[in-house]
């Protein structure tokens, strides 16, 4: 009911506010400019039963219009003591962009491949920080006058070593996600130069599937995000599960916290 | 000797007027699918890293930029639309100054500025001077569909292609409209 609720008050605010594809929990299907550099640090953890984080430090880098990379680094004390677990490699195709005055659809393709070291226990896979695997995915992205929607698929491997494998735990195998997400420019409704800052507002509904035995959960994600002198993003959101039995599972209710700075035009 | 002198005041004239007179002397450039001050101020320093720009004033509202072009060096219409691509955007519009010097618009709507070719597609047989706007209006400088309806009313050969064989080389032509 509350989450009915939550969608008018979007539906509604849709009609008299720019849209945003700045999302917090997902990727949209725009790049980043070409021969620009981002850095980002992102904080995510939870509170029970007791605090843990994660620091991802990540840099992006967009070559070309079409193509951009992501580097992340994980360290977290999930497992006692801070330590680093892994690290991440995310790429980012942009094939198909549709422009019209009013609107836009936008298509990509992305794959990421990433490494760690934590101990599994869950059929749940999550290659920014837990799992060792591989990703391959599409986006799409549209945006219809002052609307704009994400939509993003994928099919997760894991390449785990069974040394690293808990006894009598499950094991990780494949997984396939989705994600349906929405972003709103608050503040300013009007605007007069770069320095004023923006508030956006976003909600994503993020799930995961075991295709073998359908296991599944799903999580709803709402965020706020600030972009000061139109270069520094500053993003906080929560993401709770609604639904699932999917046991052991990763990034269950956790905040994420995140600063990024942009470099637009820098490479040669 | 008064002759010579005059003559000689006509041509430093001529020469002076030649050189400082730019082509194209400012720019409307609307992009489309900016939805934030993020992607307009990437817009904005994609745009800078071209040396023939010398201001640009952002209306960030209408996802408008206002390019005043340097007076002395030659304006490439097609390195603004691959600035924008770049940024990750795309021309909405393109409504540029172009400075003609009586020049002649053949009975095809084309003409010769500054080594560039264009062609009117909405007028022709006429001479042009003084500051005239006109709308570039080739492929990837309006909307896809805006485009298509361009192409299916004008009929022009050389529209589709952005180019034609003038003095019998391949070369790029712009289309405007006034």
């Amino acid at each position: 009911m509350k989450f009915f609720k939550v969608l008018t008050v979007l539906a509604l605010m849709a009609g008299t506010v720019k849209s945003q594809e700045l999302y917090v929990f997902s990727e949209p299907a725009s790049n980043m400019p070409s021969k620009s550099i981002g850095v980002r640090l992102t904080s995510e953890g939870f509170f029970q039963p007791q605090f843990a984080n994660r620091f991802i430090p990540e840099l992006m880098v967009g070559f070309n219009k079409n193509l951009m990379v992501h580097v992340q680094g994980f360290a977290s004390d999930m497992d006692g003591r801070y330590r680093v677990e892994g690290g991440s490699l995310y790429a980012k195709y942009r094939f198909l962009s549709m422009d019209e005055a009013q609107s836009h659809f936008r298509a990509a393709a992305f794959a990421r491949l990433s490494s760690s070291n934590r101990p599994t226990y869950t059929e749940d896979i999550n290659l920014e920080g837990d799992n060792s695997g591989a990703q391959a995915g599409l986006v799409f992205t549209q945006l219809l006058h002052k609307l704009a929607l994400s939509g993003t698929l994928s099919y997760t491997k894991s390449f785990e070593n069974t040394g690293k494998q808990q006894h009598h735990m499950p094991a990780p195998d494949q997984i396939l996600g989705y994600s349906l997400s929405s972003g709103y420019l608050l503040l300013p409704f009007v605007y007069k130069n770069y320095n004023q800052p923006n508030f956006n507002l976003y909600f994503e509904v993020l799930g995961k599937t075991n295709p073998e035995n359908g296991r599944s959960y799903m999580d709803l994600a709402p965020a706020v995000q600030v972009i000061i002198n139109s270069r520094t993003r500053i993003d906080l959101g929560y993401r709770f599960e609604v639904a699932g039995n999917l046991p052991g599972r990763y990034n269950k209710n956790m905040y994420l916290a995140r600063v990024e700075f942009n470099f637009f035009s820098v490479l040669k | 000797m008064k002759t010579i002198h005059s003559l000689i005041l006509f041509f430093s004239l001529f020469a002076a007027g030649s050189v400082s007179a730019q082509q194209i002397s400012s720019a409307e450039l609307q992009v489309t699918g900016l939805t934030c001050s993020m992607c307009s101020q990437a817009t904005e320093k994609s745009l800078r890293t071209l040396d023939f720009i010398e201001t640009i004033t952002p209306d960030l509202n209408r996802n408008i930029f206002v390019i005043e072009f340097k007076k002395d060096k030659g304006v490439n219409i097609d390195q603004i639309r691959n600035k924008v691509e770049d940024a990750g955007f795309s021309v909405g519009n393109l409504a540029a100054v172009f400075n003609f010097n009586n020049a002649k618009i053949d009975e095809n709507g084309q003409t010769i500025l500054g080594g560039t070719v264009y062609k009117f597609l909405n007028t022709k047989s006429r001479v042009l001077n003084g500051p005239v706007k006109a709308n570039v209006v080739d492929r990837d400088f309006i909307a896809g569909s805006v485009f298509k309806k361009t192409a299916a009313q004008y009929k022009t050969e050389t529209y589709a292609a952005g180019k034609g064989t003038v003095n019998g080389k391949s070369t790029r032509i712009y289309h405007l409209t006034i």
